[in-house]
C-alpha cells in the first residue's frame, strides 16, 4: 500500500448532493454519518459539503430540471480520484416521479443521474437504510484507495 | 457576494446582498435565499424556491386513486405518512367510507410517531444551525428510538404506507409484542427529552444564541397565515386536531407560547413532543378491537372533495375529483407554503449571522413545497 492510498484510508470525504428527491434519503445519509447508533465517522468517513476537498459523491434524488447544472459543476469541482454512489431508487432509475404517471409524464426529471455523470456504486432502497449506505461506502474503496 | 440594488420601503436603496444559494452547505435543501443587509443587519430577506419542482400533482393526474395515495407518500421524507393519511381520507371522503375504529388509532398512533420524529429531526437540525453539534447529535440518538418504533411498524424507516382506502395496510397489525415495545420505547423516550430540555433550559450559551432571536409579531403571524407549532409558537392555540374527528377520542392540551422567538419555536417543539406521546399512550390504551380495514367499498364518481389535516409542520391539504376511480384536477397544498412569508419576515432586523437560524425556525421543508403554481390576476 502506498503512503498515498495509506493516508487517504484515513480521511475520506464524502459530500451529499441533493438532487430533488423526497429528503428521506437525505436524512437518512445524515443521520447515518453523523447519529451517534449508525456512526460512520468512527471508520474515518466524514460529511463534507466543499466539493474541493471530498472523495466521494453521493448523489440522491432524480436530477430534477434546474439542478443538473449545479450537479455537473460540483462534479467538475471534486478533484481526482472521485467516486459516485447513487443513493435511493429515484438516483438509480428515476423513481416513481419518472416511472409512475397518469395522463401525462412529468417533464422535469432528467435522471437517473447515470445519465448525467458516471456512477461508481448504486445503493437501492426507498429510502437508503443507513447499512446499505455504509455497505456502498465500503464497497467502492478498494477503487478509491488504489487510484494514483 | 453579488451586489444588487433593490428599495426599500423608506425608498432608500439596500446596496449589499449576501446570497446563499441554491446548492449551499448551510441548508441541505436546495433553495436560494437573499438576505439584503446594512452593517451586517438584515434588512430585507427573499428566499426563492422551485429548483426541486417534480410536478407531482400534474403525474397524479388520471392515475388509480390507489396508486396516486400512494404516489402522494413520495412528496415529502419527512412528514411522508401525512400526505398518505390525508390523500386516503380525501377519498374517503368523497366515497362516504367509514373505516374500522382499530384502523383509526393505528392511524393516529403512527400520525403521532411521525410528528415526534419531525419535531426531533427539527431539534436536531436547530441545534445543529444555531453551533451546538452535542446537542445535535443527543438528539439525533434519541430520534433513534422513535425510528426504530416507525420501522417496527411500517417496515421502513422513513415511508411506511400506512394508510389505505377503508383502514391499513394489513402488516401494520399492532399486535401485544409490539403494543409492549411501543410502550417501553414512549417510557425511555420521555425520560431521554425530559433530560434533554432540562440541559437545553439551563444552558446560559445556548440561551443567550436564541433569545429574542428571529422574533415574528404575533400580529404579522396572523397577517401571514402562519400554520403550526410556528403559530402556536406566536401566542395562538390553534390546531386544527382539536376540530379532526380522528382525535375525538383522545384528550390532550394545545400548547402555545407567546414570546415568538427561536427559543420558543424550541420549546415548543420539546412540548408537543410530550402531548404526542401522551396521544399514544392513551391510544395504546383503548386500542378497540375487531378488523383493521374495511375493504367493501364501491367506487363512485365524486366531485372536488377537500380535506385538511394538521401535520408537524401546519395544515396540509389535499384536494382532487374522482372519475372512474381516477384522480382529476389534484391540488395539495403543504404548511411550509405559508410559512416561508414568516421565515423571510422572522430574519429581518437579526445579525447576519442569525439569518439562516431564523429560516429554520419556522421548519421549512421545501422539498414538499415545490408545487407548480400560477397566480392569474381576474
Amino acid at each position: 500500500m502506498s503512503l498515498k492510498s495509506y493516508s487517504r484510508q484515513r480521511a475520506i470525504h464524502v459530500m451529499l448532493v441533493y438532487t430533488g428527491g423526497c429528503n428521506g434519503c437525505d436524512i437518512e445519509i445524515v443521520n447515518a454519518v453523523l447519529s451517534p447508533k449508525i456512526d460512520i465517522e468512527q471508520y474515518k468517513v466524514f460529511l463534507t459539503w466543499n466539493p474541493r476537498e471530498a472523495d466521494i459523491l453521493v448523489v440522491t434524488g432524480p436530477v430534477t430540471y434546474h439542478n443538473k447544472e449545479p450537479l455537473l459543476k460540483i462534479y467538475n469541482d471534486i478533484p481526482d480520484p472521485k467516486l459516485v454512489i447513487a443513493a435511493g431508487s429515484c438516483a438509480l432509475m428515476g423513481g416513481v416521479y419518472k416511472n409512475i404517471h397518469g395522463d401525462i409524464p412529468s417533464e422535469e426529471i432528467e435522471g437517473p443521474v447515470d445519465n448525467i455523470i458516471p456512477v461508481d456504486a448504486k445503493v437501492p432502497g426507498c429510502a437508503v437504510r443507513p447499512q446499505d449506505i455504509l455497505a456502498g461506502l465500503v464497497s467502492v474503496l478498494p477503487k478509491l484507495l488504489n487510484a494514483d | 457576494m453579488i451586489e444588487e440594488k433593490i428599495p426599500n420601503p423608506n425608498g432608500e436603496l439596500i446596496e449589499t446582498e449576501i446570497s446563499m444559494g441554491t446548492v449551499h452547505p448551510a441548508a441541505l435543501e436546495p433553495y436560494r435565499v437573499r438576505f439584503f443587509v446594512e452593517d451586517e443587519i438584515i434588512q430585507e430577506a427573499e428566499i426563492t424556491i422551485g429548483v426541486n419542482h417534480r410536478g407531482v400533482e400534474r403525474i397524479m393526474e388520471g392515475l388509480p386513486v390507489e396508486k396516486a395515495n400512494a404516489l402522494t407518500e413520495k412528496i415529502c421524507g419527512i412528514c411522508s405518512n401525512s400526505h398518505t393519511w390525508n390523500s386516503v381520507l380525501t377519498a374517503e371522503k368523497g366515497l362516504n367510507i367509514d373505516i374500522p375504529n382499530r384502523a383509526n388509532y393505528i392511524r393516529v398512533i403512527m400520525g403521532e410517531l411521525e410528528r415526534l420524529h419531525s419535531h426531533l429531526l427539527y431539534l436536531a437540525h436547530g441545534s445543529e444551525v444555531l453551533g451546538h453539534e452535542t446537542f445535535s447529535m443527543r438528539i439525533f440518538y434519541i430520534r433513534e428510538t422513535v425510528m426504530d418504533l416507525l420501522d417496527m411498524i411500517g417496515g421502513n424507516r422513513v415511508q411506511y404506507g400506512v394508510s389505505i382506502i377503508g383502514g391499513v395496510r394489513p402488516r401494520c397489525e399492532l399486535n401485544e409484542m409490539r403494543i409492549l415495545k411501543i410502550e417501553t420505547g414512549l417510557d425511555q423516550l420521555e425520560s431521554d427529552i425530559t433530560k434533554f430540555a432540562e440541559r437545553f433550559k439551563a444552558d446560559p450559551i445556548v440561551n443567550s444564541r436564541i433569545d429574542g432571536v428571529g422574533y415574528l409579531p404575533p400580529k404579522q403571524a396572523r397577517k401571514l397565515a402562519v400554520t403550526g407549532p410556528s403559530l402556536r409558537a406566536c401566542g395562538f392555540d390553534y390546531d386544527i386536531r382539536t376540530e379532526m374527528p380522528q382525535y375525538d377520542d383522545f384528550d390532550f392540551e394545545v400548547i402555545s407560547l407567546d414570546t415568538c422567538d427561536v427559543k420558543a419555536n424550541l420549546l415548543m417543539r420539546v412540548l408537543e413532543s410530550f402531548e404526542s406521546i401522551k396521544i399514544i399512550r392513551q391510544a395504546i390504551k383503548n386500542l378497540p378491537k375487531g378488523p383493521i380495514a374495511d375493504r367493501t367499498w364501491e367506487m363512485i364518481d365524486c366531485d372536488i372533495i377537500q380535506s385538511y389535516i394538521e401535520v408537524p409542520r401546519g395544515i396540509c391539504y389535499h384536494s382532487y375529483a374522482l372519475e372512474n376511480g381516477r384522480i382529476r384536477g389534484s391540488v395539495i397544498r403543504t404548511p411550509s407554503m405559508s410559512n416561508i412569508a414568516a421565515m423571510q419576515y422572522a430574519a429581518i432586523g437579526n445579525h447576519i449571522t442569525d439569518g439562516q437560524l431564523c429560516i429554520v425556525q419556522c421548519d421549512p421543508c421545501f422539498t414538499c413545497t415545490d408545487r407548480a403554481f400560477e397566480i392569474i390576476e381576474l
